[in-house]
């Protein structure tokens, strides 16, 4: 039953974990971008080792974000901003390794809970997922982009980013495989033998999370790097399991927060671990005492990014719909295999279901054996300096987008188009997390639209097909009125503290 | 109203509709985001000769001209072994040297040391996995 379970298997989660918390620790690297660099490290693993490998790199990368939070008041990634509000505190009154502690079980709390809720709701989703026709699934796909729109910096760029991602995913030709015609669309004249099956997912999401982030720091003259003198673990500090006395609460609430906005697609960790944040110091009996050292804050932040991991599997594995950026890449990883996630996929693999379970088990605990035992080497690695570092991880770029489809050169170009892109969006508010999302689900979101009015000859199907498809657009229009409501109220703080 | 909402589709132009409606939506979501955000957009000269000002000209652009010839190389420097990803191996040493030399802060002899090290041996190394391990193609 368990015959992927190899040394190799475990040897391949250890690994990616070890690496993906490295990749975590140094500020500015993160683990999208430790899931980018490792991919062509899986062409040749197979599917169940190479998951192996990218999930341990994606547990470990969310989980080593806390090292440079706690002790240099630097988020290692955007999911641990909130663990630096009372982490650093911590560590400045000489309680670092306590801290980084109180975070590590944090961590695999959040990490657990959240893989309870992948083992047993992405199941039932995909069963309920599988009566869906094409109508449910394009509906499916509208609620993804404006919930990402919803929860976005500014909704109105957020809904752009998002459609503008399908139209770049529609470039080349309409798939006679999905049931298309087999015309070039949105095609340069001349540039037809590159681009007739458009922009290849690696090159692109290797561009925008990899290039990107070496472009963004190159720009910045590529600060210097913490030097050892500066890291400060803490010799006072003895960690007491104690700690959590009166936590579980704040433990189980904070991951369950994270395992929801992980659910929802193309939230990422930063969204999860600041709701978790705000939500212990509401329901906390001494708010005032957030921000100046208190473990509760660590906890809530930790297990609220951890509990994103599991889910944002779920809309993965159970409907083919990235929970995260990291995700987006795993959807990668599936296609490589020539596996297709949808709903599905969990009955139709149960050994790879199975292998995924595991290998998150593994990860986190892993995650925690690594953490918690090592805690003060991992410490120097944020000291590692990025002059050495990110050279190497543009040259993993390359091979990553040449070796995707065999060898095809426009691929290494594809990833510096963009790398450049990413940048460039940075500056004028374009959110790369549901360009992402559009980019991955624009074809499917194509077919399923056209052959929905090939087979109906009329708009009206997409209201009335089911009572599935109603409730769809509630959950559409409650997302956009949810977000409208924000804005505003976003607006009349702004204009209450001007 | 249901006339209003009933479309017919021609197979042999099928492959327009979708791209033409999400042109005509982002196109509608541009025209919103012109007049929401038009002072941003007013401002945006200033905003580009800020970054312009801010960034760090040499190592930003230093990248973006070093990755051009980077790629442009590998190709052909590769084409005289075929097969033997070599092309890959002989422009990255240089590549991976050149880039760190460029985001290095202090270029003392002794710190080109292990970023000499690494730029041989890291390219070495993943060239030697794609290559014998793995079986992929390099150029």
């Amino acid at each position: 039953m368990f015959e992927f379970i190899t040394p190799m298997y475990v040897f391949l989660i250890f690994a990616g974990t070890l690496v993906g918390i490295i990749f975590g620790a140094i500020p500015g690297m993160t683990a999208t971008m430790a899931v980018a660099v490792c991919l062509p490290l899986t062409y040749s693993l197979g599917l169940d080792n190479g998951l192996a490998l990218l999930l341990g790199l994606y547990v470990g990368g969310i989980s080593g974000g806390l090292v440079p939070a706690i002790l240099l008041g630097i988020p290692g990634t955007p999911s641990s901003i909130t663990t630096c509000f009372d982490g650093y505190p911590m560590a400045q009154r000489g309680e670092g390794e306590k801290g980084l502690r109180i975070g590590i079980v944090a961590s695999l709390v959040g990490g657990l809970i959240s893989l309870a809720a992948l083992y047993f709701f992405a199941p039932a989703l995909a069963e309920f997922a599988i009566k869906f026709s094409y109508v449910e699934k394009f509906l499916i796909i509208l609620f993804a982009l404006t919930v990402m729109a919803a929860l976005s910096e500014d909704m109105l760029m957020g809904i752009f980013s998002g459609f503008l991602g399908i139209f770049v995913s529609l470039i080349g030709v309409y798939d006679v495989t999905n049931g298309g015609n087999g015309q070039f669309r949105l095609i340069p004249p001349g540039t037809e033998y590159w681009l007739e099956g458009g922009f290849s997912l690696l090159p692109v999401l290797i561009g925008l999370f990899g290039l990107a982030t070496i472009l963004e720091a190159a720009e910045a003259g590529m600060p210097k790097g913490q030097s050892l003198k500066d890291i400060k673990v803490g010799e006072h500090s003895r960690f007491r399991w104690s700690v959590f006395k009166g936590q579980v609460g704040n433990l189980v609430r904070s991951s369950g927060i994270g395992t929801f906005v992980g659910i929802l697609p193309g939230v990422g960790g930063s969204a999860a671990s600041i709701l978790a944040y705000t939500a212990a110091k509401t329901a906390s009996k001494d708010p005032d005492s957030f921000g100046k050292g208190n473990p509760a804050g660590v906890i809530a932040s930790e297990s609220g990014n951890n509990g994103l991991t599991g889910g944002a599997m779920v809309p993965l594995l159970s409907l083919g719909i990235p929970g995260d950026a990291t995700t987006a890449l795993l959807i990668g990883a599936f296609t490589l295999q020539g596996i297709q996630v949808g709903p599905l996929f969990i009955g139709n693999n149960p050994g790879t279901w199975d292998s995924i379970i595991i290998a998150m088990l593994l990860a986190n605990i892993a995650m925690f054996g690594i953490m918690y035992f090592a805690i003060r080497w991992l410490a120097m690695v944020v000291a590692i300096p990025k002059h050495i570092l990110f050279p190497v991880i543009l040259m993993m770029c390359v091979i990553g987008a040449y070796t995707i489809n065999y060898g095809i050169m426009f691929d290494v170009w594809t990833l510096l188009i963009f790398g450049v892109f990413g940048w460039l969006a940075g500056k004028i508010g374009i959110e790369i997390a549901p360009f992402i999302i559009g980019f991955i689900l624009g074809p499917s979101a194509e077919i399923y639209f056209v052959k929905s009015l090939e087979s109906f000859g009329t708009l009206s199907v997409f209201f009335t097909k089911s009572w599935i498809a109603v409730l769809l657009w509630v959950l559409i229009a409650g997302s956009i009125a949810g977000s409208v409501m924000l804005a505003r109220r976003k607006s009349l703080m702004k204009g209450a503290q001007g | 109203m249901a006339d209003l909402l009933s479309v017919s589709i021609n197979f042999e132009t099928s492959h327009l509709l979708f791209p033409k409606l999400i042109g005509a939506i982002l196109l509608l979501l541009g025209a919103a985001i012109l007049v929401t955000h038009r002072r941003a957009i007013m401002n945006s000269g200033a905003m580009w000769s800020r970054i312009l000002a801010d960034m760090d000209k040499p190592r930003f652009f230093g990248t973006l001209i070093l990755t051009v010839i980077y790629f442009l190389l590998m190709v052909p420097v590769g084409d005289r072994w075929p097969n033997t990803g070599l092309g890959f191996l002989i422009c990255s040493i240089p590549f991976v040297a050149a880039i760190s030399i460029l985001y290095m802060h202090d270029r003392s002899p002794r710190s080109l040391i292990p970023v000499l090290i690494v730029a041989v041996a890291a390219p070495t190394l993943v060239w030697w996995l794609f290559t014998y391990v793995f079986a992929l193609t390099l150029p």
